[in-house]
């Protein structure tokens, strides 16, 4: 046996252990949400091939399509809004100060906290009458304020996605900015300062190029996430019908209320396809997109 | 050579592991002990833990697993799927038992009872009626739960307006409601996700269909949210929110529809007079009866065990261990006829124990028979509807149709 061959064989070896995780938790699970998809599986086992009945009561189903709207709009908010305030505090936290470590610290701290716990104390501020900012601004107002923070339709987006800013995942975002931004060669600025660039000038043609992998990345990442975990989120927030009126049923809440409230698991396996076929779609545009506006230096 | 042998053990090791860890989790139960799985805390006091005196008097160990209640139905219905041996008797609620005695997740008790002491004749005829079409009965009620309004004396005596009645009328209720209010505090608390479906059943909805198990709800949908939301516009109800507060027991809600299970919990600790009364009689005298089912998991390996428990549990004196402890009466007439759902804590401060009787015999099984996707999400629609989100008719109209999109499926 040649050297490389016995390297070949030793490096199967070291990956088979992920390899066979990735088959039994990743590929047939995926196979058997697929093959349940077309079938009326009830959470108690009883099932019955039913091909595609499932996909076509999905597209009949006005609570479906009102939830894929707000799960494409979710998406794309949330992705936009949390990379932006990454960006922001990484910029924030780059810059050469004392007490550095202490504000990244800081910021940090709430990504670190389950988001579910995380729902659960925002909910407590977010109350309307026994609520904490709803208690503060009455202070300050010097009259009782009750804004239904959390059941208008005109607020609940502002206050979701201002929570989702102390999620793991900005969390995550933010120290991967501060980690690129450390990288920017230094000589780009000091040029740039002796062609008298406005510091905002220097963001769009220097850093923001220069740190545009790391905007892709995380934009997938936060894609993603805001998918897939923003049930933990919005669960203890709005509930699984996504109060008020449905405006905050993502996919995730769907899929949990068919499968475990409704007991449809085959019609939950078929939302579950057209979620994951979302989140392909969204991988798509995302790198789409960045063909354009993405800048590698090699 | 280290590297590829370190490899390989990696590799062993990790699939090794997988029998090894299911092997553990299927060790054999000893003989005479059973699981019993159910929702609630155990009380605990031993003298009111029927549990304990279950162990006592039948010799045989009882393990309590307490699965919370909001994952309570959909936990059960894995276990019957998986055919999961782990628990030996299940509570299992109104809208599961059907379905886990066709699919054979539990077993007929009719042979079981052929010696027993059990009188099946004595349940409360709400009960009988759930379990007509079952082919055979496949679980014992625990208790019988009603609904009933819980108000606030002092706030009463306050306003000068006299107590409700049993026989108090929708109209005297929401009059009552109205005068009621006052700076900080509202006349009736929301209805809950259970008396909603009171309101909606005493205007005139029959809420569940037994024959097709379908939701069926109209013009009573209608009348009571509009009746609601015309409260609600007055200040006399709060808006729906994502407070938690309880209103009622915070002394800033009057009145409260409520389940009867609040009583135990309310006893002598709310700091001011309160008492009950039948919820008000508007076109029809409605209330949900709330209940579970003692069932025989089909893939018990003590059955005989967990059926002597079962039956100590429906006995005289398990019964009445529950009504102490909880507070909801027995569905056994003549055992709950004794009285011992006056939960020792309230028993100074509920002069109208009438209430529960009363209630009980007004009482069906109606939404709790639905899943509760649909009761949940018809919920949600019908507060939207409070909150302007849409009208009252579109509400019932929504709600009615993700019904029928998942009911039958």
């Amino acid at each position: 046996m040649t050297r490389r061959k016995r390297d070949n064989r030793t490096a199967f070896f070291f990956i088979l252990p992920w390899l066979i995780g990735f088959i039994c938790f990743t590929c047939f699970p995926v196979g058997f949400m697929v093959r349940t998809s077309l079938t009326n599986r009830k959470l108690n086992g009883l099932s019955k091939f039913v091909g595609l009945a499932n996909y076509r009561n999905m597209l009949k189903s006005s609570t479906f399509l009102n939830s894929l709207k707000v799960t494409i709009m979710f998406t794309i908010i949330m992705v936009i809004v949390t990379t932006i305030w990454a960006i922001i505090m990484a910029l924030l936290l780059n810059r050469k100060q004392r007490l550095n470590g202490i504000f990244q610290f800081c910021y940090f701290l709430p990504s670190v906290i389950p988001s579910v716990a995380l729902a659960y104390a925002f909910r407590t501020i977010f109350g309307k009458d026994a609520g904490l900012l709803n208690g503060l601004l009455g202070f300050f107002r010097g009259a009782p304020v009750s804004i239904n923070w959390l059941y208008d339709k005109h607020t609940v987006y502002l206050v979701v996605f201002f929570i989702t800013l102390f999620t793991y995942n900005t969390g995550q975002m933010m120290l991967i900015f501060r980690s690129g931004l450390s990288d920017v060669p230094a000589e780009l600025y000091e040029a740039s300062d002796l062609d008298g660039a406005t510091n905002t000038q220097k963001f769009f043609s220097i850093t923001l190029p220069m740190i545009s992998p790391l905007v892709l990345f995380n934009a997938v990442n936060g894609c993603i996430s805001a998918l897939n975990g923003s049930f933990a989120l919005l669960y203890p927030l709005t509930g699984e019908s996504g109060d008020p009126n449905g405006k905050t049923q993502v996919l995730s809440l769907l899929i949990y209320k068919e499968a475990f409230s409704n007991m449809k698991v085959g019609y939950a396996c078929a939302l579950s396809v057209a979620l994951f076929i979302l989140a392909a779609l969204f991988g798509i545009a995302i790198f789409a997109i960045s063909k354009k506006t993405v800048y590698y230096e090699n | 050579m280290k590297k590829r042998m370190l490899a390989i053990l990696l590799s062993c090791a990790m699939v090794a592991s997988l029998p090894i860890s299911a092997a553990a989790v299927s060790a054999d139960d000893a003989a005479d002990e059973v699981t019993i799985t159910t929702w609630n805390e155990v009380n605990p006091d031993d003298s009111l833990n029927m549990y304990k005196q279950a162990e006592a008097a039948t010799g045989v160990k009882v393990n309590v697993t307490v699965i919370p209640e909001t994952d309570y139905s959909s936990k059960l219905n894995q276990m019957v799927a998986t055919q999961d041996s782990s628990a030996d008797i299940m509570i299992v609620w109104e809208n599961d038992i059907r379905n886990f005695a066709e699919v054979g997740g539990i077993d007929a008790l009719d042979d079981y009872m052929t010696d027993s002491t059990i009188d099946t004749s004595d349940f409360i005829d709400a009960v009988a009626v759930l379990a007509d079409g079952l082919g055979g009965t496949y679980g014992l009620p625990w208790c019988a739960a009603t609904e009933v309004l819980y108000y606030n004396k002092d706030l009463f005596d306050a306003a000068g307006i006299e107590y409700p009645t049993n026989d108090w009328a929708y109209e005297d209720f929401k009059a009552a409601a109205e005068k009621l209010t006052a700076d900080g505090v509202y006349g009736c608390a929301l209805p809950n996700l259970q008396t909603w479906w009171a309101g909606i059943g005493g205007a005139g909805d029959q809420i569940y269909d037994p024959e097709s198990g379908e939701l069926v709800i109209g013009d009573g949908a209608v009348s009571f949210i509009t009746d609601c939301k015309d409260m609600v516009d007055k200040g006399i109800m709060p808006e729906p929110s994502s407070d938690t507060t309880d209103l009622f027991a915070a002394g800033k809600a009057a009145m409260a529809w409520q389940g009867s299970w609040m009583i135990g919990t309310y006893g002598d600790t709310l700091g001011f007079g309160w008492d009950i009364a039948s919820l008000p009689t508007n076109k029809v005298k409605y209330n949900t009866l709330h209940t579970g089912f003692y069932t025989l998991n089909a893939n018990s390996k003590n059955k005989e065990a967990a059926w002597k428990v079962i039956e100590y549990l429906m006995s005289e004196e398990g019964q009445t261990i529950n009504s102490k402890s909880s507070g909801n009466p027995s569905a056994l007439k003549t055992i709950a006829a004794e009285g011992a759902w006056k939960v020792e804590s309230a028993a100074d401060i509920i002069s109208n124990w009438d209430a529960m009787t009363d209630s009980l015999e007004a009482g069906i099984f109606g939404y709790t028979c639905l899943p509760s996707g649909v009761t949940g999400d018809a919920v949600s629609k019908f507060n939207s509807a409070l909150l302007g989100e849409c009208t009252p008719e579109e509400a019932v109209e929504q709600a009615s149709q993700y019904a029928a999109e998942t009911i039958g499926y």
